[in-house]
């Protein structure tokens, strides 16, 4: 399968602009400083990158730059109408480039969209003459133009209504599109040399006239030719430029007319032959995101065609500043100006780095014998940063997980599989909701979202602090979406109340999903029970309590010292992880941290997170022992840089090695009931707190008796007539002897190499009795991973088959 | 949450570090709590306080957050050991946790935000039937810079904090104003001269004695 070496042509271009600037230093009612136009322009934008549409250029990327720059990379390519139609068109594929506008637009009413832009330079042909619009976002990116300081929208295909301030009425987009076909059919472009004032006079005067088309016509000496046009083709126009936008018909009108339907083949899209370069044959959305990993900049393309032009900060120092914030001083410089040209960008260099892969890797057939094909192999070795950077790693990942997705949910196995080496971020949205199982059945656009309740204050003021150093977050649709997916929430769990923190755990969902609120809905909606399951009871106290004291717990089995220590300054759990765990560390981490943390949380079950917390804590362990109480609580109050990819790392290998009833606890989602040789819910929170050392079932001793006899290391504290009755094979007997335990020795115990006996195994203390006062003495000694057996020896006699020795 | 928010770190911790017999000196801890209404810029006085700073976009506060921050009044050194808890009202249970055994409150409300207002009346109350009894309380009406939207009038904050013996400032954690004055005056009318701030003897700090005789009234509150 050798693509033919054909040279790539461009399918992606750039345009800029600049928002409107806020004056100086002025704030909004609410004393927040004003949101940048630029940053409202990128939340407005998003949803244009959903429409997809053959007569519709894809819009790929918003991009912000210095100075309230906004830059916007759509697809783009072929010949513009402007161009082409220096010289004659048929009259047929005038027709053709009629109707497929009328497409379009009919498209972006859909879309509760209108164009407002319309001229023919926005008018794309492919070499099929198949239309496609350019740049028809611009006017919903700027609501109406409110963002930028240029009008939006060419004076010579204006509709007069428009002039008159009227917007947001797809007729005027009738009207534009009345003038381009209208130009197209009389072969003439109108008023070349006029003005633009003068241009808006001309047609504001149309207000007069009856037949606009006719007078048009007249008025360029092309009466003869208006004539000669088919007369149902020319009623239509000049249906299209009637003066009153009542009387012009709707694109869906104009879709199903006559003119258009008699000859429906001649005029509808032509499906272009399928791309040589197997590139092209993948989704614009990717080619763009490996066109950036292979090196392409937006911005360093726009300076090289001198669209961004940087000027030396001093020439705009002002020369008088009064104390009404106006500025005396140098001129604008020209390169603020609004510059619309179009600049392509280049794909040679994405196409030579990824022209030699063959096709089995565009197009990974994930149910035949030889897959899984070994791309990318070996790299699963290098940092994450690095294969996240990586242009060819990125394109198996892409394109192995777009084939996935697509068999989602009979994939989720391999979904699973494929996500524990490392999730794509390009598709992170995505595939994190098919790790939390999420079928979405449009349950989303039923709930309430709008009716005023208690908790919308609430909401309302925590919105504006919520991750809002993220531009999307930060954009008024973000704090739309956001406020819609909490009030959701809140409406679809009436046994459930809106805690603080509950947007920071929104939050990743909302950033990742942006364009699909129902994706971000259901996936918080699926995430909440998996890992907090209860936590936003209205009283959550005994959830909370048995979470942080299972968190003790497990500190003091993985890191007997550091609990020890914090134990004896009294820095309990209670005054530091609350926001860890209710936010699952989305309150305290930024979000590309969160990320990374959260893709590997994903895979773990409900007592993931107690390991992440326990391997912060792990992290900051010299510190901590070397720290008072004060010094302990104002580090996590000002939580300093921790590394993720340890944390990440050291997490998962506790998270590995914990037997799961060590991390029991009785406030999860269970799936399956528990047996007299699980932890019993005799075990209650006074328990927990009480005892230092997790228990562990009877159920997990007996598989790590059978399966891992060398990760294990039970001691049998009875006394030495009962051990000699009875024992658990290779337990070793220390008889309970209160005096050894007064000083945390373990020599003290008279047991020869215990130190290395217990050393990297799991240490069970049993016994009937005394077990919770030992294992807290092995703590103090420093002795990792011990725990207690629940329900004490005597459950061992009921195991069946008998697991004991007995004399 | 039968929990204490501070321990016993402080007997032999930094105020032991004076040198005995050398009185020119006193070296006073003192816990002060900030409670109010979310979103009133209770963290962001803080914020101001300890670090001169502030932050546009402060996030809310969950649980609570510890800072210190050290000054000086003539010749006392007074280092304020600051909690910061989360206003939302469903926090209000761990409050205990931190106001129990605390010296001195700052009650914070949005001079625009009438409500905000009425929940500091509520604070104030409750720190008079549950705290110690000889809590210092200071009553902030925070966002001072946007005192041309105000709601709640000067005059009628300072009547109540005067009926109700608290300290009362009007304060912006914005512009800086009144910030370090309001903890000013808290320290200066803490007592310092008795031995109980000093060191060696924080009877008034140890959350733990006035636990366990609180404990039965406000494990609901």
């Amino acid at each position: 399968m050798h693509q033919s070496k054909s040279k790539p042509e461009s399918r992606l271009a750039a345009i800029t602009f600049f928002a409107k600037t806020h004056p100086g230093d002025v704030c909004g009612s609410n004393g927040l400083p004003l949101t940048p136009n630029s940053i409202a322009i990128l939340g407005r934008a998003q949803k244009l990158k959903e429409l997809k549409h053959p007569h519709l250029c894809q819009y790929l990327d918003f991009v912000r730059g210095k100075h309230e720059r906004t830059i916007v990379v759509s697809e783009y390519f072929g010949t513009t109408l402007q161009d082409k139609s220096r010289s004659v068109l048929i009259e047929p594929l005038v027709v053709r480039i009629f109707y497929q506008i009328v497409c379009a637009l009919k498209a972006l009413t859909e879309h509760n969209l209108v164009v407002h832009n319309l001229e023919p330079k926005h008018v794309l042909l492919d070499d099929c003459d198949n239309v496609k619009l350019f740049n028809y976002g611009l006017y919903h990116m700027t609501r109406c133009g409110d963002y930028v300081p240029f009008p939006i929208g060419n004076v010579r295909y204006m509709s007069p209504e428009r002039f008159l301030g009227s917007k947001n009425n797809i007729k005027s987009d009738i009207w534009s599109l009345g003038m381009i076909v209208a130009e197209l059919l009389l072969q003439t472009k109108f008023w070349p040399n006029l003005k633009i004032s003068n241009i808006a006079r001309k047609i504001l005067s149309f207000c007069q006239t009856n037949n606009v088309f006719e007078r048009i016509a007249r008025e360029h000496n092309c009466l003869e030719r208006y004539e000669q046009i088919n007369g149902e083709l020319r009623i239509l126009i000049e249906n299209c430029l009637s003066v009153t936008p009542a009387k012009r018909p709707l694109p869906t009108d104009l879709f199903t007319h006559e003119v258009f339907s008699k000859d429906i083949e001649a005029y509808a899209y032509t499906e272009p032959p399928k791309p040589t370069i197997l590139l092209y044959r993948c989704p614009l959305e990717q080619i763009y995101y490996w066109w950036q990993l292979a090196g392409g900049d937006v911005q360093g393309e726009l300076k090289k065609e001198g669209l961004i032009r940087s000027e030396a900060p001093i020439l705009a120092i002002p020369q008088l500043v009064c104390l009404n914030g106006k500025i005396v001083g140098p001129k604008r410089s020209q390169s603020y100006l609004m510059d619309d040209r179009v600049v392509p960008l280049k794909l040679n260099n994405l196409y030579e780095k990824l022209c030699n892969q063959p096709a089995m890797a565009y197009f990974p057939l994930i149910h035949s014998p030889k897959f899984p094909h070994n791309f990318g192999a070996g790299m699963e070795q290098l940092p994450l940063v690095i294969r996240e950077r990586d242009i060819e790693y990125q394109f198996y990942r892409v394109r192995l997980f777009s084939r996935l997705l697509k068999g989602y949910p009979y994939t989720s196995e391999m979904i699973r599989k494929e996500a524990a080496k490392d999730i794509p971020p390009y598709l992170r949205g995505p595939i994190w909701s098919c790790l939390l199982d999420v079928i979405p059945i449009g349950s989303y656009g039923k709930i309430d979202k709008f009716t005023p309740t208690s908790t919308d204050r609430q909401i309302e003021v925590d919105i504006p602090r919520c991750h809002q150093y993220d531009e999307l977050l930060s954009s008024p649709e973000g704090h739309c979406k956001l406020k819609r997916l909490l009030k959701a929430w809140v409406t679809a769990h009436p046994q459930y109340v809106y805690w603080q923190g509950l947007d920071s755990l929104t939050a990743p969902f909302l950033y990742l999903n942006f364009n699909n609120e129902e994706l971000a809905f259901l996936s918080l909606y699926k995430f909440i029970p998996k890992y907090l399951q209860w936590f936003f009871l209205k009283d959550n106290s005994a959830i909370i309590k048995e979470y942080l004291s299972k968190f003790s717990q497990l500190t003091a089995f993985h890191e007997p010292l550091l609990a020890k220590h914090l134990a004896s300054i009294n820095f309990i759990p209670e005054l530091f992880a609350i926001p860890w765990f209710l936010t699952m560390f989305s309150h305290v981490f930024p979000l590309h941290k969160i990320m990374h943390l959260w893709d590997k949380l994903m895979l773990g079950d409900s007592s993931y997170p107690l390991y992440i917390g326990i391997a912060i804590l792990k992290q900051l362990k010299n510190t901590l022992l070397a720290s008072g109480f004060n010094e302990c609580i104002l580090l996590f109050s000002d939580l300093p840089d921790i590394v993720m990819e340890s944390c990440v790392f050291e997490s998962q290998k506790m998270y590995e090695c914990t037997p799961k009833s060590v991390s029991h606890r009785f406030h999860v989602l269970r799936e399956t009931p528990l047996t007299e040789f699980d932890l019993t819910p005799d075990v209650t929170l006074s328990h927990l707190q009480a005892e230092m050392c997790p228990r562990i079932s009877a159920n997990d001793f007996t598989s790590l008796l059978h399966y891992a006899p060398t990760d294990m290391c039970a001691l049998d504290l009875r006394s030495a007539v009962e051990f000699s009755h009875v024992r658990v094979p290779h337990s070793i007997n220390v008889p309970f002897v209160a005096a050894q335990l007064a000083e945390p020795r373990l020599d003290a115990l008279g047991v020869s190499q215990l130190v290395e006996m217990l050393q990297g195994r799991i240490v069970i203390c049993m016994s009937n009795k005394h077990e919770h006062e030992f294992s807290k003495f092995l703590v103090e000694c420093g002795v990792q991973r011990v725990c207690v057996l629940h329900k004490g020896f005597n459950i061992l006699h009921t195991i069946e088959p008998n697991i004991l020795i007995s004399n | 949450m039968a929990t204490t928010a501070r321990s016993g770190g402080n007997a032999s911790g930094s105020s032991a570090q004076r040198p005995n017999g050398t009185q020119q000196n006193k070296n006073c801890q003192f816990k002060l709590v900030l409670l109010g209404e979310s979103a009133v810029g209770k963290s962001s006085l803080v914020l101001r306080f300890v670090k001169g700073q502030f932050h546009e976009y402060q996030e809310s506060t969950i649980g609570a957050a510890f800072l210190t921050q050290t000054l000086c009044i003539e010749d006392t050194v007074v280092k304020f050991e600051i909690w910061d808890t989360a206003g939302q009202e469903r926090y209000h249970s761990l409050a205990p946790m931190y106001y129990r055994g605390a010296q001195a409150a700052i009650v914070v409300y949005d001079i625009q935000n009438q409500d905000s207002f009425q929940r500091a009346k509520t604070w104030v109350k409750e720190l008079h039937k549950q705290a110690s009894p000889n809590i210092v309380i200071a009553l902030a009406g925070n966002k001072a810079d946007l005192s041309n939207i105000r709601v709640v009038e000067y005059e009628e904050a300072k009547q109540y904090a005067e009926e109700n013996g608290l300290l009362f400032m009007e304060t912006s954690a914005k512009t800086g104003m009144n910030v370090n004055d309001i903890f000013l005056a808290i320290a200066k009318k803490l007592p310092k001269n008795d031995g109980a701030n000093n060191q060696g003897a924080p009877a008034g700090r140890r959350l733990n004695d006035n636990e366990n005789n609180r404990q039965t009234n406000n494990c609901c509150k």
